[in-house]
């Protein structure tokens, strides 16, 4: 699905991510871990189409296409997701109305209808549900004023809705109290099917007890200096990062 | 009469003159009318026509619209139909309708008034020595050339009385309708409202019409008395040259709130001067223009707090797009005893394009030490990172734009006091943007 290929890429001349190289097949879970300033966040805003990076070289195929020049609004169209690891408050636009126009330009990139605010309303409630969020959400304006675990509920109810085929979740576990992470947990599980595929970007073994990853890969100075099976992750919480990068 | 006052008056202050005499020699014109216009012509030949220094006029070009030579409109025929779609649902039997700065009594419908309020046109109104010691104070002190303009050639207007406790529960509707005109024309509208004691109106102004050389001239003055409420609101939908003047007192614990809209023209201008004259009066100023192309709107405002306690807080949204020029004016003087004033402004620009022009000018003057008085302004472009954000979940670039352009302006549209008023709002000004998909 997603083909990560030698791939150099900064912001203003700045080298921020040096030859990473990464293969996600349908129906895999990859965990990505590593030190603050590794470079993780701007994995997940290169995949996404963020202008402010350049891809110096190598290359992302994503479903075999090359993304370079895709715009973020297409690569999200075409299934792409990302939850941020700080998502962006947006006053003066109710979230229940931005949700369902990103709903909608979906169906419509499908060449499907759009849904009407009544039968979205019954949609949205019901992903809300499974995720154990109150009405408010529908109410408030997009992320606005939303305390740090509630802009990562919403950021897992805009997956729920979106139902990409690739999610990149950017610490979406950071900031959620233990029940708040199951509950998000068992969302993410419930999306996760064998056609989809997940990458999970943390710093806590936490997350990885209930979304179990196929693979843990260690981002270390824009370099992935090491990967293995779901045990890597523990040893790295039990020891840390350094024997890894003291090598 | 004053004869030296003319010896010193330019082209276009005689040109004025020439207007008010051919006004003048109507006959239907009350003494005491006749007095008042007088009273300003003199006031306008001493203010003279501002010069580029101006200092009331610093952002505001005037001198394509003072070289203009405008005709006096007679007043032209508006079709019912246009009228009734412009007059919002709630305030079908409550509306007052100027064609061409005229008050029209058939367009008009106050059935669902009642008896507290009471309807006087200025000629008649005039006669009274409230009205006319109130108008001629106006004049006295006024410091606006153009509403001087207004008082030396309004022929005929309107004065509202709300009488003491009445509370109008029923929105009332102001429209101002220009009709088309091919030539220069100059309307100017007046209104004089009395709220009394104790008295309670939701009044909505509009100015309405496409007329390209049409300048209104528009005056309103309100009195709120004692523990009296005003919601006031005014929406700018009208011609190439659009000012108008609010003039307000306040006395004691008297409220006045006001949201105004701005569609800009090719050159319009509010003028807000507020009067908080005895303790405790509210005054809350909410205003919001969207321009493109080449509109421009201006605020000149002035806020006095004479007595204590009284509170004032503005604020300010400016949308411009294009070659767009707004510009806010505000001053907030603090006279000597308004302690414990409080008073707030902020003004926040969108800037949409590089040649668009956004100028802010705000000015404390204060003359008591116990007050508490801020001000502020922003000025920027959309958020890029809200952007990103809304392109990441799959709505296009120029959809992310509109949203968050549309946002902005949708804040000070819910001020707006009735959801009609808001409604008529959004598709006006978020239409322009594009924005009101
Ligand atoms: N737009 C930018 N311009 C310049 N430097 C940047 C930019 N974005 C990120 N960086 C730098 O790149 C490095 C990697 O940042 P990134 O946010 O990807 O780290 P991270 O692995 O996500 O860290 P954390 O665990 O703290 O979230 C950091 O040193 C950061 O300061
Ligand atoms: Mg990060």
């Amino acid at each position: 699905m997603l083909e990560i290929k030698d791939l150099h890429a900064g912001s203003e001349g700045n080298e921020i991510l040096k030859g990473i190289s990464l293969s996600v097949k349908k129906g895999e879970i990859h965990a990505i871990m590593g030190p603050n300033g590794s470079g993780k966040s701007t994995l997940a805003k290169v995949l996404s189409g963020h202008p402010a990076y350049k891809i110096t070289s190598g290359e992302i195929l994503f479903e075999g296409k090359d993304l370079q020049g895709v715009s973020a609004e297409d690569r999200a169209l075409n299934g792409i997701f990302m939850g941020y690891q700080y998502p962006v408050e947006v006053p003066g636009v109710n979230n229940a109305e931005f949700l369902r126009m990103a709903y909608n330009a979906r169906l419509v990139k499908q060449g499907k209808e759009e849904l009407d605010p009544m039968d979205f309303d019954d949609l949205l409630q019901s992903k809300m549900d499974m995720l154990g969020m109150e009405v408010k959400y529908k109410e408030r304006n997009l992320n606005d004023g939303f305390s740090g675990g509630e802009k990562k509920k919403n950021e897992t109810l805009q997956m729920a809705l979106l139902e990409p085929k690739l999610a990149i979740l950017d610490e979406t576990d950071s900031g959620l109290d233990i029940d708040a992470l199951r509950v998000v947990a068992d969302g993410v599980n419930k999306l996760y099917t064998k056609d989809k595929a997940l990458i999970l970007i943390t710093h806590y073994q936490r997350l990885l007890d209930y979304i179990k990853p196929d693979y843990v890969h260690v981002l270390s100075k824009g370099c992935i200096i090491k990967s293995g099976e779901k045990g890597l992750a523990l040893e790295l919480e039990a020891q840390g990062y350094d024997w890894l990068t003291k090598v | 009469m004053t004869t030296t006052t003319t010896e010193t008056a330019n082209r276009p202050e005689l040109a004025i003159r020439d207007l008010f005499n051919k006004s003048q020699s109507g006959n239907k014109t009350s003494p005491a009318l006749k007095k008042f216009n007088q009273a300003a012509l003199e006031k306008l030949e001493a203010l003279k026509f501002p010069d580029r220094k101006h200092e009331m006029y610093t952002f505001v070009g005037t001198r394509e619209l003072v070289a203009t030579e405008f005709a006096l409109a007679a007043s032209g025929t508006i079709a019912k139909e246009q009228v009734d779609a412009l007059i919002y649902s709630n305030s079908k039997n409550s509306c007052l309708v100027f064609v061409d700065g005229a008050f029209c009594e058939e367009l008009s419908d106050i059935s669902a008034l009642g008896a507290g309020v009471r309807l006087t046109p200025l000629s008649e109104a005039i006669e009274q020595a409230e009205v006319s010691d109130y108008l001629l104070a106006t004049v006295k002190d006024e410091n606006d050339v153009f509403s001087a303009m207004n008082g030396a050639l309004v022929s005929d207007g309107l004065v509202l009385e709300i009488t003491e406790n009445t509370t109008v529960d029923v929105p009332l509707q102001i429209l101002y309708i220009s009709s088309e005109s091919k030539t220069p024309v100059l309307h100017c509208p007046r209104i004089l409202i009395f709220a009394r004691r104790s008295s309670e109106l939701n009044v909505a102004v509009k100015f309405s019409g496409g007329a390209t050389s049409c300048f209104v001239n528009a005056v309103q003055d309100i009195l709120v008395e004692e523990n009296a409420h005003i919601t006031y609101s005014q929406f700018q939908d009208d011609s190439a040259w659009h000012f108008s003047k609010l003039r307000t007192t306040q006395k004691r614990a008297s409220r006045f709130i006001s949201s105004n809209a701005m569609s800009g023209a090719h050159l319009a201008r509010c003028h807000y001067e507020m009067w908080l004259t005895e303790p405790g009066a509210e005054l809350q100023l909410n205003s919001l223009s969207v321009l493109h192309k080449e509109e421009q709107a201006h605020n000149y405002v002035q806020i006095h707090h004479q007595a204590e306690h009284c509170t004032s807080t503005q604020l300010f949204r400016n949308l411009v797009d294009d070659k767009g020029r707004s510009s806010i004016d505000g001053t907030v003087v603090v006279h000597p005893g308004a302690q414990l004033t409080s008073s707030e402004q902020l003004i926040n620009n969108l800037m949409l394009s590089d040649d668009c022009r956004a100028d802010n000018k705000p000015n404390l003057k204060i003359y008591a030490d116990d007050v508490k008085c801020t001000h502020g302004a922003t000025v920027g472009q959309l958020n890029e990172d809200q952007v990103f954000y809304l392109k990441t979940r799959g709505l296009s670039e120029a959809t992310a734009r509109t949203l968050l352009t549309r946002s902005f302006a949708e804040s000070m549209i819910q001020t707006a006091p009735s959801p009609q008023v808001a409604e008529d709002w959004r598709n006006v000004l978020l239409k322009k943007l594009g924005a009101n998909e």
